[in-house]
């Protein structure tokens, strides 16, 4: 009897042991977890926390100093390169050590190592798009320059060290909720996490949807509603700039030959805004210092940890400071003593698809220039967590890899809706590259001769380099590297088995649009268009809507005696050009006889609203859901087929219909016995935007805010409950120059006055710290939601004296 | 004295071996020094329920509470502001049961080698 009691008890508590120490489904091995010695109580920082110390680091050629400000921002000072970025890796591990193994798993797709089958088919499609084959590439050539070979090494070192010196207690808090391991750092991450740029700035696409649009309404209709210059622009190359070099000569257009006729079965997806960015510099001659100002800022979904990484990094022949990718070594975007640079997305179009034909089933030969090619299988093998491995075959043509045949196509795997069947992909992030080195030239960069040779070595994601220098030069340049097209070869499908079809090289880097000093005195972009349509080259045919540029461009302009201050403002300037363009003719259409109560008083405040989507605005609200919900209405009958998707036309066509087209058959629903006209639509549209604010929120008061209405947030990397931002209540749209949205928007804002001493400014929505357990997690967003920024610590020398510096760690070898 | 004596081995040896290292401390010292079932489990329970809340509380006042209010959100707690002592009571709650189940287990281990050695 007592034996069967101890058995039955021994068996209880060793089951319960067992149990406690599993992670169940979402559930971290409880605990594991909630042990206060080793769980996650342990990533609990003091508040004051960080005081003075000594490491001993193999690894190191000689000594390193590590300055910490009151932000936690690492200053480093080392004695040479492979010291400084051995250090940028090790300090950067230390802060963001889950954010750089999570992000290069999502990259690689080896999330469903740690979080299981759930990741499968993202895992899949990661690869399928070739991003590790992409990465590789970048390997091979960053490792064929010795200073870059250097630098990677170096950091991968550094991450590494920081890596080996950790025991499971100290693992950073997400591996304990996940229950894994970090694994060893290598340069191919590196890559990964600058590919992962591309396939956020550059990896969209829309032939597919235009393939349909073609189909159903002739080329006549497409050319009118999706034609390859806006109706409004305000280009980044200013207009008249002369074009300084000799074209080479550019291919042919083809007739326009429709590759293939038939739909695609995939669900229409909003063309995602939001993802895009501002900068501008002003010439000493507009600036009360007599020095130019540069401002950046770069917009990104918003996460915690933050993707950004601030950093001072010294060395013998360096010191520059700013923010870093955590993962690749160097500044991204800052300054140094010199010059300041900065960065906006281009949106070029360097993402093809090709049409291919195979000989047979068994999918080995393609049909390419009159002949049958071999197709190259690639086997990618996912092991996921749970036992089961899988193996996936990814066939490579020439162009690229077909994401996917119709075979490997899964159901109901919203990501790929975008994608068509039996297509290969041609795109540049497959390419290797060594834009490590743009970035490594730049952060040593003396003057604008320096900035233009570090700018020949980027190819991707194209982006436009602003530049500003204490010799008072600024200049712009759309940069990377821009394949050489036909004029709109890419706007629609492709046929891969014409070669006139493939991308004949590169423009040639000195041709990228530029200017320098141009007479209006201040450069600028906003994912604009980079050129008007005396430029050569054809880059591509529809680029973000010109308000934000417009905007910047038009307040540039009158500006004399710019101070940080007076950009600052203009960083936060939430007046709406689309407002502007379209609410006077909106609300002169309105019938107001027939408005009931809560209409009539809508209406009166949306007439009254000054234009400005401040958070406190109700007018906003009204305007926002008005004219989102007129764009449906306008387009969302011809538009909208679940068998051939189709994207609507863009705002800017929109306002053009709106403005000079009173009597265009679209504003007809195709659906109803009625003709419909302009104004009903509009009238319509009001009382739809009325009527959503009313349900959710009942009569109008402060809830009718457009702070409360947007409500933007920071979430957490992986989603986590808890370890978001809470809600924010803020101004700005995407039609605003501050483009803050619900989730994204600036994700780094920043100021650099050049002169004998350069002063610097920035904020990020987050923290420098990766970890929720500290106080340096998310210490900055409130400075970044009221719209302030912080002056940003810059050390001359290793031994310059500043009240900010709390603590200094001394790195040595022995 | 069972109490003690659980509570100080498991500081000690938690500082470098995984928290299951409280089980084999508990069934052994039971197994030891137990004089009931009921002995077992409540020493054993409250020695590691109380050194866990101590630990804990180390870790989280300085900090201010504000990673474990967080993983109460996680955890999906109502939010207040006192979450973080429920992520604490949680804690030393199952620590102590891990603790105090294998401690009956041990007790009951002895009590049945015993009564085997007398037959």
């Amino acid at each position: 009897m007592k034996i069967v009691k101890a058995v039955f008890a021994g068996f209880f508590a060793f089951a319960l042991i067992v149990v406690l120490n599993t992670k169940l489904g979402d559930i971290p091995p409880l605990a594991k977890f909630l042990d206060p010695f080793q769980g996650f109580w342990t990533n609990a920082e003091p508040k004051e926390q960080n005081p003075d110390n000594n490491l001993i680091i193999v690894g190191l050629k000689g000594d390193v100093e590590i300055r910490f400000d009151d932000q936690m921002i690492p200053h480093i000072f080392a004695d040479n390169n492979h010291d400084l970025y051995f250090a940028q890796g090790y300090i950067t591990a230390k802060d963001r050590l889950w954010q750089m193994d999570f992000q290069t798993r999502f990259a690689s797709g080896r999330l469903s190592e740690v979080v299981g089958p759930k990741a499968l088919e993202l895992d899949r499609y990661q690869r399928r798009m070739g991003m590790t084959f992409g990465a590789e590439n970048m390997v091979k050539i960053m490792m064929e320059d010795p200073e870059i070979k250097e630098t990677m090494d170096a950091y991968t070192a550094g991450v590494n060290a920081y890596i080996h010196s950790l025991k499971p207690g100290d693992y950073p808090l997400e591996f304990k909720i996940l229950d894994y391991a970090p694994e060893d750092w290598k340069p191919l991450n590196s890559a990964l996490l600058l590919k992962l740029m591309s396939a956020t700035l550059a990896g969209g696409s829309n032939e597919f949807y235009m393939n349909n649009i073609l189909s159903k309404f002739g080329p006549e209709i497409t050319k009118n509603l999706f034609p390859d210059y806006p109706y409004r622009e305000d280009p980044i190359i200013p207009v008249g700039t002369k074009w300084d070099f000799d074209p080479i000569k550019t291919p042919q257009t083809p007739k326009l030959n429709l590759s293939d006729k038939t739909a695609y079965t995939i669900k229409t997806r909003e063309i995602e805004e939001g993802i895009g960015s501002n900068n501008w510099a002003v010439a000493g001659e507009k600036s009360a210092s007599g020095f130019p100002i540069l401002a950046n800022d770069p917009h990104l979904d918003l996460t915690l940890p933050s993707i950004w990484y601030q950093i001072q990094l010294a060395s013998s022949d360096m010191n520059a400071c700013g923010v870093s990718i955590p993962g690749a070594p160097g500044v991204i975007i800052g300054f140094n003593q010199n010059v300041a640079w900065g960065v906006t997305n281009v949106g070029a179009d360097v993402l093809d698809w090709y049409n291919i034909k195979f000989k047979d089933e068994t999918k080995k030969e393609y049909w390419y220039n009159n002949q049958w090619n071999p197709v190259k299988p690639r086997i990618e093998t996912i092991q996921v967590n749970g036992g089961q491995t899988i193996r996936d075959t990814v066939l490579y043509t020439h162009h690229g890899p077909i994401v996917y045949t119709s075979q490997q196509r899964p159901e109901n795997f919203s990501m790929i809706n975008n994608i068509p069947t039996g297509h290969a992909l041609r795109w540049v992030a497959h390419d290797g590259s060594n834009d490590t080195r743009t970035f490594f030239m730049l952060n040593r960069a003396k003057n604008y001769a320096d900035y233009r040779k570090a700018l020949t070595y980027y190819s991707a994601p194209a982006q436009n380099f602003i530049f500003a220098s204490a010799e008072n030069d600024i200049a712009i340049t759309p940069n990377g590297y821009l394949p050489l097209k036909w004029r709109g070869q890419g706007k629609f499908l492709l046929d891969g088995s014409d070669p006139a079809n493939d991308w004949q090289g590169r423009i040639p880097a000195e041709h990228n649009p530029t200017v320098k000093n141009p007479e209006r005195k201040f450069v600028s972009s906003a994912n604009q268009f980079p050129n008007d349509p005396s430029y050569p080259y054809y880059i591509n045919w529809e680029y973000a809507g010109y308000e934000r540029s417009h905007r910047i461009n038009k307040r540039l302009a009158v500006m004399t005696q710019a101070t940080v201050d007076s950009l600052q403002n203009l960083q936060n300037d939430n007046y709406s050009i689309l407002a502007e363009n379209i609410l006077p003719t909106l609300q002169s259409l309105v019938d107001t006889k027939s408005l009931n109560g809560l209409e009539k008083e809508g209406f009166s405040i949306v007439s009254k609203w000054n234009m400005h989507f401040n958070a406190d605005e109700i007018g906003a609200s009204i305007f926002e859901l008005w004219h989102k919900n007129l764009g449906v209405q306008i387009w969302g009958d011809e538009f909208s087929d679940p068998k051939a998707p189709m994207r609507f036309p863009s705002r800017d066509r929109s306002v053009e219909l709106l403005l000079n087209e009173p009597n265009s058959v679209w504003y007809d629903n195709v659906k109803t016995a009625k003709k419909e006209t302009r104004e009903d639509l509009v009238n319509a549209s009001f009382k739809f935007a009325i009527d959503s604010l009313k349900r959710k929120y009942g009569s109008i008061d402060k809830d009718w805010e457009w702070g409360n209405l947007k409500s933007t947030n920071v979430p957490h990397l992986a989603k986590i409950a808890g370890f978001g931002s809470k809600n924010l209540y803020n101004g700005g749209s995407k039609t605003s120059v501050n483009a803050v949205s619900e989730t994204n928007g600036p994700s780094w804002r920043m100021i650099v006055a050049l002169g004998e001493n350069v002063k610097a400014y920035g904020v990020f929505p987050g923290g420098e710290s990766g970890n929720p357990g500290s106080h340096y997690y998310d210490d900055m967003v409130n400075t970044w939601s009221d719209g302030k920024l912080n002056e940003l610590v810059f050390l001359k020398t290793k031994k310059e004296a500043s009240k900010r510096i709390i603590s200094t760690w001394k790195l040595k070898n022995k | 004295m069972l109490f003690l004596l659980i509570a100080i081995i498991s500081l000690i040896l938690q500082l470098f071996l995984p928290w299951w290292i409280i089980a084999p401390i508990a069934f052994a010292l039971a197994a030891w020094k137990a004089n009931s079932g009921k002995n077992a489990f409540f020493s054993a329970f409250l020695a590691i329920f109380v050194l866990w809340t101590i630990v804990g509380l180390i870790h989280t006042l300085p900090n201010e509470n504000i990673l474990a209010n967080r993983v109460a959100s996680m955890l999906t707690l109502p939010a207040n502001s006192f979450n973080w002592l429920i992520v604490l009571v949680i804690s030393g709650l199952i620590g102590g049961f891990a603790a105090g189940f294998s401690a009956l287990a041990g007790r009951y281990t002895q009590e049945a080698i015993i009564s085997s050695k007398r037959k």
